[in-house]
Parts: C-alpha cells; sequence; structure tokens
C-alpha cells in the first residue's frame, strides 16, 4: 500500500435484493486525481460512491480508503473526517427550512470546524460561489445551480482529503454546470484534494483526470478520456447533405451511429480516419469521388456493409454535401459504440399504427402572453410562441428560467396570471376536461406507478383517456413494441432500468395518440442509447403522425434536434429561431468559433479571459472561443498563451454547438443582469 | 361532474379504482399491519378488556372480629369486589389506599355484633379512593347494595318479618340486547369501529400525499380527469378494503370466537359501514389536501381522529356530555355510525329506525368530499 | 460524546421546526386543545340516561314511585309511553336507554302490605352504562322499599317512624371519599389526559422528524460524518423531548388553572418522572423511525400503535382491575399505566417518590431500553 493511492476497490458487488446493482468493480485513484465514475442512472455508481464513503455496506469485494479497508462501521468511522460526501439529488441532503448562513454552518460545526475557522473559510467559499449576496435566503428559494454549489460549499467545510459527489451536476444547466466544474477545479487545486466525482453528463468527462465508464453495474473502459476515446478509434464528420431526407438512411445503413442535427448531419465513422471516413461517406452519398480519398485506410471490420453493395434505384436525385468537418470523436460517440459492440440497439422498433397524421394549419401550441406571478416574483413574464403541427419546439434555458412554469400554464395544470395558452385550438383557460384527451405530458419525475407493473401502468393510462378495451389492448402492445418493453410487461415499473422507464413514461403519454406532446426534462438521467432511441421515437413521431412536440432539456446536443428553439431567461423569451437561425446570430454578434488545443486547458482559460477573449471557456480538454476578427486573433493568441507558459498546440475553426449558443447567450445575459440589478 | 355517467367516466373509475387497490394490496408491510388490526387487535380488545368495574381491592379493618362482621365482610365477592387482605388499623388502612394496594377499605366498628342483636343502627364505614371517580362511585354503590340486602336480612329476622315480604319493590331488571352483560360484543364492536375509523382517515390521507410527493399528482391533473375522478376513486378503493376488513372482523373473529349475535340485516350493515368509511375518507383527503407536507398530515390527523374516537360516545356513554358538546358529537360520523353499527348488530333495528343516521352521515359525507374537492381544486386548479 | 456535535445538531433540528410555521403551531396547539376539548367532553359518568315509564297502575302511588326515577338527576325523563311495545320501538332507536314498567295493582298490593313487582328494561349494548344504570334503580328501589317498610312497620307495631326506620336498617353503610370528597369527574380524568396526551404526540413528532431525513436523503449528512449515532440521537431528539415538556408543563398548568384539580404531591418528583416519561414516549417514536423507511408508513404506525394502548390499556377508560390476565400483561408492558398512576396519584393523593418510585423506575427503564434500541437499529452503514 503506497501512500499515492487514495482508493482502492476490488471486486466490488453490492446487491439489493435480488437486483445486482455492481457486479465486480474495480478501480484505483490516486491522491490528488480528479476521478470520474461516468454512466446512466442505475449504472451502480451510487452504490459504489456510498461504499467509498461508509455510509452503504456491501456484499462483495473489497474497499479502501487511504490504507483503512472499509469493512465494518468502526473501520469505516476512522476515515470519515477525511471524507466529504454529497449524496445524489439537487439539494436534498440540505435542509430547505434554513438559511444558506444555517446551512453551512450546521456542516461545519457537525465537523467540528472551530467558530472562527468556520466563518473565515464561509467566507471564502461563499464568494468563490458568488452565494455571498444570498446568505439569508431560505435554500428552498435558491435556483437549481445555487443548491448544488451550496452543496459543494457544505461538502468542503471541513476541508476533507477526499471529496466523493454523487451527480453534482444531473439537472443543471449547461451554464450553471460550467460555473461548477470551473469552482470545483479551482478548490480542488488549491488545497490538493482528491475527488471522486460522478455524472451522467458523458461531455463532462473531459473534466477529470481519469474516468470509469459504467453501464449496468459493470466498469466498461477505464483511463484517462484521451485514452478512452482512443479504445473506439474512427472519426466524428459533420456535413450538410441535401436532402437531408435521402442521405439519412443511406448512411444509416452504413454508420448505425448517424444523426441529423437540424440541417446538419452528424457521423460517427467507426474505425476510419479523416480522409477515409470521407471517402466513404462520399461513396454511400453516391458522391464524385473525393480528391484525396484514394488513399483511405479502412480499420472497421471486413464484414461492415459498405455503400458500395447497396442497390438503389437509379432516378434517385443527386446528394450534395457540403461544409465538412471532420475531428476526432467524443467520449459519447465512442461509449455508444461500445456498447453497440455489446449489442445494444440504437433504432427503435416503431410499430405501424396504421393512423392518419394529425394536420391542421393552425399551430398545435401557441402562448400568449403568458404571465405567472408568484408573490413579487414573475416564473413567466409575455412568454408568447407558437408550435406548429408536425414540429418539435425546444425551450432552453436555466434552471428557474420559467420553462416548467410555461408547461404546466400550457398544459392546464397552472392558471396564467395574464395572457393565455392554446393548445390544440383550444384555449386552455375556458377549455373543458375534453381538451386534455388531446395532450400527452411526461414529466421530470416519469410520473409512474412504480408499484404497478408495465402493463398496468399503461392499461392505467388507456383507461384514464377513456381507451374501451379493445382498443386499450391494441395500444398497450403498441406502446410495448415501441419502447421496447417486450419481455419486461409484469415487472414493476420501479425496477426497470432507466432507460426502459422512460420510455415506459413516454409510452404512457402516448397511449391516448395525442395531437400534442409536452416533455419536461424527459432525458435526464438516461444513459446515451435510451437517449438516442428516444429522440428517434419523437423524430418519428413528428414526421409521421404530425405530433407537435414541446420539449425542454439541459442536454444542448438534444436542442441540436429540434426544429425550432425558444430560450428563456428570468421568465422571458430572450431568442425564439431555429438552431440554425440561433448559430447564425451568434456568429454574427460574436464571430466564427474556434477550437484551440492546448496543453493545460484551465490556465489557458483565465488566461484568455485575462487577455480581453471574454468569450473563452473549457470544452473538454479544448478551449472555445469566439472570434470576429479570427485573422489577427490568431496572430495574437499564441503569444498570450505562451505569457501564461501554456502551449498552443492547434487552432481549428469549428462549427457552433448549441452549447456554445446556449452558454454564450446565457452568459451575456446573465453578466447583464448583473451589471444593472 | 361532467361526464361522471358517460362510459368513459365510469372506465375511468374503474381505472383508477382499480389502480388504488393495487398499490395497497402491494404495500405488504401496510397489508399485514392493516389484517392484525382487523383481526389479533379486536380479538385482544374483545377477550381482555372491560368497562365494568370488576375486582376492586376492598381490605376489611375488622374491628369487632365476631360471627357478624365476618358474615358481612365475607359477602364482599367477586366478580366485582376481592379480598385484599385484613388492616390491623385505621393507620394501615389509609396506607393502603394511599399505595393503591385497595381502592376500598370497610371500616367495621368494635361491638358490632352486639349491638346489631341489641336492635341499634350500626354505622359501618367504607372508605373509598375517588381518585377514579367513577370507579368509587360504582364501588360504594356496590357495597351499598351489598350491605343493605345484608341490614335487609338481619331485620328480617330480627323483626320476624321473613317470609310475609312487605310493601316492598321487587324489581326485575332485564337487560336488553346484551342480557348477560357480555362485555367481549361492545368491546369488540368499539375497537372494530375504532380501527375502521383509524384506518378511513389514514389510508386515504397517506395515499393522496403518496400521489404529491412523487409527483404523479401533476401527471394526473394533465389527463382529462376530474378531480372527482381523482379522489373519488380513492375512496371507493378504500372504503372495499375497508369493509372487506370489517367482514374479515366480523365473520373471523367476533362470530366465531364470541358469538355476537348479528341480528339486524347484514347488508344494511355493510352499506352503512361503506358510507360511513366514505364519509371519513373524506375528512382525511381533506387534511392530504390542505398540508404542505406529512408532519402537518400527521398532526392533523391527531386533531381529527382523537376527538372523534372520544366523544362519539364508542367508549364514554354520550348522555353525560356538555350539550355543546353533544352538538358537537352530531358533526361526528362516527356518532351515527355507533347507533347504526350497535342498532344492526346488537338490537336488529332496521332501516325504519336508522334512516336518520343514514341520512346525517350522507350529508356529513357529501358535505366533507365536496369541501375537499373544492380545496383541491383551489390547488391544483 | 462531543457536546459540540450535539449542541449543532439539536440547534438545526429546532431552526428546521420553527421555520415550518404550521407545523410549529400544531405542534403546540395540539396538545392544549385536545386537553381542553376532552377535559370538557370526555366524561364517563352516566347521567341525563333518558328513560320513560309505563305506569299501567295510573295511581298517586304508582306517580310517585315513578316521580323518584323522574326526579334523578341520573334519568332523563322523556315522557310516559303506552306500552312496551312502544319502549321496543324507543330502546332500539336510541331514544330511551331505560324504561320503567309499572304493572297494574301497583297501589293495592303495597297498600296490602305484599310486595309490588315492577320491571325495569335497561339498554345493555354499552355493559359499563347498563351497570351503573342497574346501581341507580336498585339505590332507588331500595330507598322507597325501606321507606315503605318503614312505615308499614311503623303502623303494625306502633313505633316512631325514625325508629321503624332505624329498625328495617339495622346496618347503615356511611361512605367516606378519599382523595376526591366531592367525586368530580375531571378530578380523575384530567391528570390522566395529560398521561394521554404526552403518549400521542411526542412519538408523532419524533419519528416523522427522523423518517423525514431519511426520505430526504438529508441523512446521509450523519452517515458520512464523524457523528456517533449516541450524538444524533440525543441532538436529534432534544427539540422534541424540549417541546413535549414544554406541552406538558402547559398541560399541567391547564389541569390547575381551568379544571381546578388540586395538586398535593411532590412537584420535584412529579416533573421528574414526567420527564421520563415523556423521554420514553419520544423513545417508541424513535423505535417506529428506525423501523420504517416512508412518512407514510411513520405517521400509520405510530398512530395505531399509541392510541390503541394509550387508550384501551392506560386505566383512563378501563379499569385496570377488570382486564383479563392476558391484557393486563399488555398494560404492564406499556409505559402510560405507569405514568397514569404517577400523574393520579401526585395530584389526587399526594403522593411522591416514597410510593411511586417503582412506577417512575419502570418508565425509566423503558426509556434506556428504547433508546438502547433505537441505538442498535441505528446503522451509519446500512444495507440499502
Amino acid at each position: 500500500m503506497t501512500t499515492e493511492t487514495a482508493i482502492r476497490v476490488d471486486g466490488f458487488t453490492k446487491r439489493y435484493g435480488k437486483r445486482l446493482a455492481a457486479d465486480g468493480l474495480t478501480l484505483e485513484v490516486k491522491r490528488g486525481e480528479i476521478y470520474g465514475l461516468v454512466g446512466a442512472d442505475g449504472a451502480g455508481k451510487s452504490s459504489l460512491m456510498k461504499a467509498i464513503a461508509g455510509v452503504l455496506s456491501f456484499d462483495g469485494g473489497t474497499v479502501e480508503v487511504f490504507g483503512t479497508r472499509i469493512d465494518s462501521a468502526r473501520a469505516a468511522e476512522q476515515v470519515k473526517q477525511r471524507i466529504g460526501f454529497l449524496p445524489q439529488g439537487l439539494g436534498l441532503n440540505l435542509y430547505p427550512d434554513l438559511s444558506i448562513d444555517e446551512n453551512i454552518d450546521f456542516f461545519g460545526r457537525l465537523r467540528l470546524v472551530p467558530a472562527d475557522v468556520l466563518a473565515e473559510r464561509k467566507r471564502v467559499l461563499l464568494g468563490m460561489t458568488r452565494l455571498d449576496a444570498f446568505r439569508n435566503r431560505p435554500m428552498r428559494q435558491l435556483s437549481g445551480g445555487m443548491k448544488q454549489k451550496l452543496g459543494l460549499v457544505c461538502t468542503l467545510i471541513h476541508e476533507p482529503d477526499l471529496v466523493i459527489l454523487d451527480e453534482p451536476t444531473t439537472g443543471v444547466d449547461p451554464v450553471s454546470r460550467r460555473d461548477f466544474w470551473a469552482i470545483l477545479g479551482r478548490l480542488l487545486e488549491e488545497k490538493g484534494v482528491t475527488a471522486l466525482v460522478s455524472t451522467a453528463y458523458l461531455d463532462e468527462a473531459d473534466r477529470f483526470h481519469r474516468v470509469s465508464l459504467f453501464h449496468e453495474g459493470k466498469v466498461m473502459g477505464e483511463g484517462t478520456p484521451a485514452e478512452l476515446v482512443a479504445v473506439v478509434p474512427g472519426t466524428l464528420a459533420l456535413f450538410r447533405a441535401e436532402p437531408q431526407a435521402d442521405a439519412l438512411p443511406r448512411l444509416k445503413a452504413r454508420f448505425p451511429q448517424t444523426e441529423a442535427m437540424g440541417t446538419w448531419l452528424r457521423v460517427f465513422a467507426e474505425g476510419l480516419d479523416a480522409t477515409a471516413a470521407r471517402a466513404e461517406i462520399d461513396a454511400c452519398l453516391d458522391q464524385p469521388a473525393h480528391p484525396v480519398g484514394r488513399t483511405s485506410v479502412r480499420h472497421s471490420l471486413s464484414d461492415a456493409p459498405t455503400c458500395r453493395t447497396e442497390v438503389r434505384p437509379t432516378e434517385a436525385p443527386p446528394i450534395r454535401l457540403t461544409d465538412w468537418f471532420a475531428r476526432e470523436p467524443e467520449l459519447e460517440d465512442v461509449f455508444v459504440a461500445m456498447l453497440r459492440q455489446r449489442g445494444a440497439k440504437l433504432e427503435s422498433v416503431f410499430p405501424e399504427d396504421g393512423l392518419t397524421p394529425h394536420t391542421s394549419s393552425a399551430p398545435a401550441i401557441e402562448a400568449r402572453e403568458l404571465t405567472r406571478v408568484f408573490g413579487d416574483f414573475r416564473a413567466a413574464d409575455a412568454v408568447s410562441f407558437r408550435v406548429p403541427q408536425g414540429e418539435i419546439f425546444g425551450l432552453l434555458g436555466a434552471n428557474g428560467a420559467g420553462k416548467t412554469t410555461v408547461i404546466k400554464m400550457l398544459t392546464g395544470i397552472l392558471k396564467p396570471s395574464s395572457g393565455f395558452g392554446m393548445v390544440a385550438g383550444a384555449d386552455m383557460r375556458t377549455a373543458g376536461w375534453a381538451i386534455k384527451e388531446r395532450i400527452g405530458y411526461m414529466s421530470q419525475a416519469f410520473s409512474l406507478y412504480h408499484d404497478l407493473s408495465v402493463v398496468e401502468n399503461i392499461r392505467l393510462y388507456a383507461g384514464i383517456y377513456g381507451l374501451d378495451d379493445k382498443a386499450a389492448r391494441v395500444r398497450t402492445d403498441w406502446v410495448i413494441g415501441m419502447a421496447g418493453l417486450a419481455g419486461f410487461e409484469n415487472d414493476a415499473a420501479g425496477r426497470l432500468p432507466m432507460g426502459l422507464r422512460q420510455r415506459l413514461a413516454l409510452g404512457c403519454a402516448l397511449v391516448h395518440q395525442p395531437q400534442v406532446l409536452f416533455l419536461d426534462e424527459p432525458t435526464s438521467g438516461v444513459d446515451p442509447i435510451g437517449r438516442r432511441v428516444f429522440w428517434d421515437i419523437l423524430f418519428h413521431l413528428s414526421r409521421r403522425e404530425g405530433v407537435a412536440i414541446l420539449v425542454t432539456t439541459h442536454y444542448m446536443g438534444e436542442a441540436e434536434h429540434c426544429d425550432h428553439l425558444a430560450l428563456m431567461f428570468a421568465g422571458k423569451v430572450v431568442a425564439d429561431a431555429s438552431p440554425e437561425q440561433m448559430k447564425q446570430a451568434v456568429t454574427a454578434e460574436a464571430g466564427q468559433l474556434l477550437e484551440l488545443r492546448v496543453d493545460r486547458p484551465a490556465p489557458a482559460q483565465a488566461a484568455l479571459v485575462a487577455a480581453g477573449f471574454a468569450s473563452a471557456v473549457l470544452h473538454g480538454r479544448a478551449v472555445h472561443l469566439l472570434s470576429k476578427t479570427a485573422d489577427a486573433d490568431l496572430a495574437r493568441l499564441p503569444g498570450v498563451l505562451d505569457a501564461a507558459g501554456v502551449q498552443l498546440q492547434s487552432v481549428q475553426p469549428r462549427p457552433l454547438s448549441m452549447e456554445d449558443v446556449f452558454v454564450h447567450q446565457v452568459s451575456a445575459l446573465e453578466a447583464a443582469q448583473r451589471g444593472t440589478p | 361532474m361532467k361526464g361522471f355517467f358517460s362510459i368513459a367516466g365510469l372506465r375511468r373509475l374503474r381505472v383508477m379504482t382499480w389502480k388504488e387497490l393495487l398499490q395497497l394490496l402491494r404495500d405488504t408491510a401496510l397489508m399485514v399491519f392493516f389484517l392484525y388490526s382487523f383481526t389479533g387487535d379486536i380479538y385482544v380488545a374483545a377477550s381482555g378488556v372491560s368497562m365494568q368495574l370488576r375486582n376492586a381491592a376492598l381490605a376489611v379493618l375488622d374491628n369487632d372480629r365476631s360471627f357478624a362482621s365476618r358474615e358481612l365482610a365475607g359477602r364482599f365477592q367477586p366478580p366485582y369486589f376481592k379480598h385484599a387482605g385484613e388492616a390491623a388499623s385505621p393507620d394501615a388502612s389509609l396506607k393502603l389506599l394511599d399505595r393503591g394496594d385497595a381502592m376500598a377499605v370497610l371500616d367495621i366498628p368494635p361491638r358490632f355484633e352486639e349491638r346489631l342483636t341489641r336492635g341499634e343502627q350500626v354505622p359501618v364505614q367504607l372508605q373509598v379512593d375517588t381518585t377514579n371517580s367513577v370507579l368509587g362511585f360504582l364501588a360504594s354503590s356496590y357495597a351499598a347494595q351489598i350491605v343493605g340486602r345484608y341490614a335487609g336480612e338481619v331485620a328480617m329476622l330480627r323483626e320476624g318479618l321473613a317470609g310475609s315480604g312487605g310493601p316492598m319493590i321487587e324489581a326485575e331488571t332485564r337487560i336488553w340486547y346484551n342480557p348477560n352483560q357480555y362485555d367481549p360484543w361492545f368491546m369488540g364492536i368499539s375497537e372494530l369501529l375504532t380501527v375502521v375509523t383509524l384506518f378511513s382517515i389514514l389510508l386515504p390521507a397517506a395515499a393522496m400525499v403518496r400521489e404529491k410527493e412523487r409527483g404523479t399528482i401533476e401527471q394526473l391533473m394533465v389527463t382529462p380527469l376530474t378531480p372527482f375522478q381523482i379522489l373519488f376513486p380513492k375512496v371507493i378503493a378504500m372504503t372495499l378494503a375497508i369493509v372487506a376488513g370489517t367482514a374479515i372482523a366480523l365473520f373471523g373473529v367476533l362470530g366465531p370466537v364470541f358469538d355476537l349475535p348479528m341480528r339486524g340485516s347484514l347488508p344494511a350493515f355493510f352499506l352503512i359501514t361503506a358510507l360511513y368509511v366514505f364519509t371519513t375518507a373524506g375528512l382525511g383527503l381533506l387534511a392530504a389536501t390542505v398540508s404542505r407536507n406529512l408532519a402537518q398530515v400527521g398532526m392533523l390527523t391527531i386533531v381529527i381522529l382523537m376527538p372523534m374516537l372520544l366523544l362519539s360516545g364508542a367508549w364514554t356513554p354520550l348522555e353525560a356530555m356538555p350539550p355543546w358538546m353533544r352538538l358537537a358529537a352530531g358533526f361526528s360520523p362516527l356518532h351515527y355510525y355507533l347507533d347504526s353499527a350497535y342498532g344492526i348488530l346488537l338490537k336488529g333495528a332496521g332501516m325504519d329506525l336508522l334512516w336518520d343516521s343514514v341520512l346525517a352521515m350522507g350529508a356529513l359525507g357529501v358535505t366533507i368530499f365536496g369541501v375537499g374537492m373544492a380545496w383541491f381544486n383551489r390547488q391544483f386548479g | 460524546m462531543n457536546l459540540k456535535r450535539i449542541v449543532a445538531l439539536a440547534w438545526k433540528e429546532w431552526r428546521e421546526i420553527v421555520r415550518d410555521r404550521l407545523f410549529f403551531a400544531l405542534a403546540f396547539i395540539v396538545p392544549t386543545m385536545l386537553m381542553l376539548i376532552f377535559g370538557f367532553g370526555l366524561t364517563l359518568d352516566v347521567e341525563n340516561l333518558p328513560f320513560a315509564v309505563v305506569d299501567h297502575d295510573r295511581t298517586p302511588a304508582s306517580r310517585d314511585y315513578a316521580y323518584r326515577f323522574i326526579s334523578s338527576r341520573y334519568f332523563d325523563f322523556k315522557g310516559y309511553a303506552d306500552d312496551e311495545r312502544t319502549i321496543d320501538r324507543l330502546l332500539a332507536d336510541n331514544q330511551v336507554r331505560v324504561a320503567l314498567v309499572i304493572p297494574p295493582r301497583f297501589d293495592e298490593r303495597l297498600s296490602r302490605g305484599e310486595p309490588a313487582p315492577v320491571q325495569v328494561i335497561i339498554d345493555g349494548t354499552f355493559p359499563m352504562r347498563a351497570q351503573t344504570t342497574q346501581g341507580y334503580v336498585a339505590a332507588i328501589n331500595a330507598a322507597v322499599s325501606a321507606e315503605n317498610m318503614a312505615q308499614a312497620l311503623s303502623t303494625a307495631r306502633g313505633v316512631p317512624l325514625a325508629e321503624a326506620r332505624a329498625r328495617v336498617q339495622p346496618v347503615k353503610l356511611e361512605v367516606r371519599y378519599l382523595y376526591n370528597q366531592s367525586i368530580k369527574s375531571i378530578w380523575s380524568m384530567a391528570p390522566k389526559l395529560i398521561m394521554l396526551i404526552m403518549m400521542l404526540s411526542p412519538p408523532f413528532l419524533t419519528a416523522l422528524g427522523v423518517v423525514r431525513e431519511k426520505e430526504s436523503g438529508s441523512i446521509f449528512n450523519i452517515y458520512s460524518s464523524t457523528v456517533s449515532p449516541g450524538e444524533f440521537l440525543l441532538g436529534k431528539l432534544a427539540p422534541y423531548v424540549l417541546i413535549s415538556a414544554a406541552n406538558w408543563f402547559i398541560l399541567w398548568m391547564l389541569c390547575l388553572s381551568v379544571y381546578q384539580v388540586p395538586f398535593k404531591g411532590d412537584p420535584l418528583f412529579f416533573t421528574l418522572a414526567s420527564l421520563i416519561y415523556v423521554v420514553c414516549t419520544t423513545g417508541f417514536g424513535l423505535v417506529i423511525s428506525m423501523l420504517v423507511q416512508t412518512q407514510v408508513a411513520a405517521m400509520i404506525i405510530t398512530s395505531v400503535v399509541t392510541i390503541i394502548p394509550a387508550v384501551l390499556y392506560s386505566g383512563l377508560l378501563l379499569p385496570l382491575s377488570s382486564l383479563s390476565p392476558g391484557a393486563s400483561l399488555i398494560a404492564h408492558s406499556l409505559p402510560p399505566m405507569y405514568y397514569g398512576r404517577i400523574v393520579t396519584d401526585c395530584f389526587l393523593k399526594g403522593a411522591g417518590a416514597a410510593e411511586l418510585w417503582p412506577d417512575a423506575l419502570v418508565l425509566a427503564g423503558y426509556a434506556v431500553g428504547l433508546f438502547a434500541i433505537g441505538y442498535l437499529l441505528f446503522s451509519k452503514r446500512p444495507k440499502s
């Protein structure tokens, strides 16, 4: 046992009744390391973290923390003073009726921090987290991002040697998440603290020194983020192809990991380098051969289908490929590829139901000046937008921006203070209960009855929506087929894995074939495959059945799939456009996106901000910044970074992602708000 | 209310009721507890406790130690009294009372027999512990009867009146409905009604709180279900469960073990039970609807439950309560249920006698449920 | 044991309780309210019994006789009925509880010096009430008979009526009521209400308080810190014990002021014993909270587990001496009975530690036992 090891886990196994939550997990965390556990809900991350924190007994294997073997309550006690543990659930371990100050004081006193030291630490931490202005505000009135930061402060107040943070960023918007990581990184670095952090967002893996990828109780891979990405070599291609509808099936036949994101196509070409990927894609799309395509090297399995063998009707229109970008894949692409190798299916089986799609020229959803006031707080302030039939409409915004309030008003749960919402042609203020038969709703909490089985849940909602027995049977079969629940019919909903549970909730919301579907953060905590299948279903629903879908999400990757977006800030809609238009607007306003590869991203970002590149943000291991005057900036950048002792490896232009747009917009708005309180 | 009588409306009620029942049945721990309450708990209450005075401990301070004094003391017999020994002195007898070792002390004066034979009227003293006023009173009343009977016999002998009788009142007391004053019938029914009341308030309140906490209530609000269709199935389901529990208690415990007569119409009894559960369940739903969290629900249910249980006449005679309290008891559904339950089970009363209780209970039920629904609407509408 | 940690825990808990205004108010209002409602309403007295008379004789003598009942405060005369059939119906409909039937030739028999039979019909659904009623009826009849006999004796033997009275009643029972001379039922009920209410509210407060932390997940703050289980239990429960102790004091004062119950015992001993009882009932809540996972379950189990024993096996309503051996065992194995004795004897008998130390000791044993169980059940490293 060297002093270099903070945590050593070997063959960790945990059961809850019959369910195996963790199956022989093994990992080792070195001192001073930020170690990430990445995976969906129910993958076994929480059980392992609790066991390491000494708050959960387990069934097999060994866990050692700072050289102490955690095999009894007594042993666990010995290391607890050196550990800070933040359990899962945004702010759930805090005391909602107590103020920020009182919460921190409690944690500090519980850990016997002397009063003067406590006051000093509190001052520093509250300053760093910018919570000092709200010291006397009860915790229940804080936004998600603030709760998360308060949780962190409370966990760090006794200056532990090891912090264990269980999904600290779940349910938090991208801007707050970035803020959180920045603060965490700075704190850990200053104090030399070891951290074990879990996340359901794969794009956060780059924040860690090393990562374990979790899936269904097993570790799928371990290493630095770069090592993990290298496990499945390949190229990520971003381009446009016209007409997209023709290009998509062709590409999917060759590259299962193909996604449409607005007008862009995103293809993970497994086993191919950039040039080979271009050649293969060109071939798929029947493009004239690319000039450098000849030198392509194929790494892919020999039995992989190629486009060349596919028979296509000769009269198919030509497909035009433009705006080509090739880059190294993201961890999520690699993770999906790994799961696919293990037999996971990416596509939903969408049973035909022989229905004529909903068509209507009137907007399916229309919000007009929707306003809701709670006391002197305007949760929604004159919100207006319209969603035509058959469109996927994304409502984005930070926690507390008012998204949920708008959905509640549109679904009739909440009465607007003024303004009104029209849904499926009816005014929600005056519409009777009948209008609700045309609405489907699925909340963040996947409001299923956990003690009822899959079929019982579906049948319940079928009955609630007044379907007769025959129709209920037909739709039950449809939902089971659509959600891939065959074989799980009689399992209790509470025992399903997260992804299935989510699709069951969607099925329940769709059982009556609604014309309009409201989804409030439908994918939080679901694994990437589950999310992809889910979006595949949404796509089918909107295109084939003409369902209008209003969705909120914190995954900006998902926002790309939407036809149209509205960005909310402080109760107001501040932007309302297609993803493409939003990106164009940001480009016009702030310039081109540059991706900087550097050896040390964090100091690089700090130096860039200090040098006037206010838009510089960490993006994985790279730094992104927006540049209006690309040429001039390119000349300036090496100097700035050099001065900070950072080595610039490469600078490349990139297409803007929705995440960049979101962060840019919301940061600007927040800065403006702080400027004029 | 619209759509209540439509086919879809009825189907909604059916599936929601079925859902509630399934959820209840799947809660194993709760079901075990539920079954115990309707069987074991009622058995213990019916077999073990009595509200009548039994075995009051009586000590004797016999200053005469004659045949007559022993004869008198010997008449203090079970079931009402049991001997708690002799006290040697007035001090000792007081000590027995102070310690609670005796509830009463019979103090027979010196020369008791002698004075009796001389034809004097002899006073005998009884000291009674009246820390429990009712028991104290009962003990003294029994003692008076025993002494009275003894005195009568002595007088008859002495005055030579024996045989001829005299102008006395010969009361024939007939106790109806429970001639042998068999406690288990009363205790068993009272306990059953108490258990029914507890669960009628707690189960729907719990079901409602669970929906609120899980967030499923919002999901339901988005469906075409009316507040009535959300709340009423909970009441139906809990009613079915509790009526089933009542049947188990009646046919599994009270009937076979204690030979409860069940003189009236059993269908009527179960219908009235259902009506009662509906009414009381409304109270539980109301408490759950107005509360913000479970701690509040808990406190509110105590406030509703305790007065209802103790002031409706299940355990105490209502007649002695102050008039305003009796008026208040008129708002307790349990008050009417008690009348009906005893009426049907023990008295064999029919609807011709019970209609007013049933009507009052129904009116209360509809009012409570209506208020609950209005509140629910205000909260979520 | 580290006092600072205990204080930190207790202070946090206290702030949380105080912030939930409605709950905080209810925590104090509920006990006081119950005390007032039960104090005025809960009585085991049998009075104002609705009764009817069927007088087949219809003579001045029969009316005089009936008047003895009508004028008694125990009976509430509802009127004369025509026949027994009507009585049937009145009894079945709960309109009357007692009926007196005077047969024909009542006056005639008495004047001839013969015993006159009468019939008393009592509603027997509630045995305790029926039994008491029987006592009242017997007392009235005994008095009437004695009076008649004395008059008969006086006329027959020519002795003065006073002497005749003494002769027909050679033994006279003089009853001395101890501790509660005027047999005020509120004097015996009010102190026991303290016992009842303090059995109900502390377990509720405690069980919900602890389970709430389990359900929300904030219990992990405790699990993951170096707080020992003992410190946690002490700190967590201290505010609840404090609130309950304050409530106990309020109830005590209510007994003295509103109900004017005399307090003859040793206040110091009473306070001590009461605190032990409060800790004990708090311990009940603690044990329940350790066994259940959700607040709903805690609420249901707490109410059933506390209400039924507190009502049935505490001596509140049912005489302890009348319990069957099995029920007596249950009563002896639960704390309310012991505290019931302490509170009554302290108030009315003026008892103190000398007489009541065994009961106090049992309660203390309970408190220790319950907390020991709570301590053992509390695991900072549970299975799930």
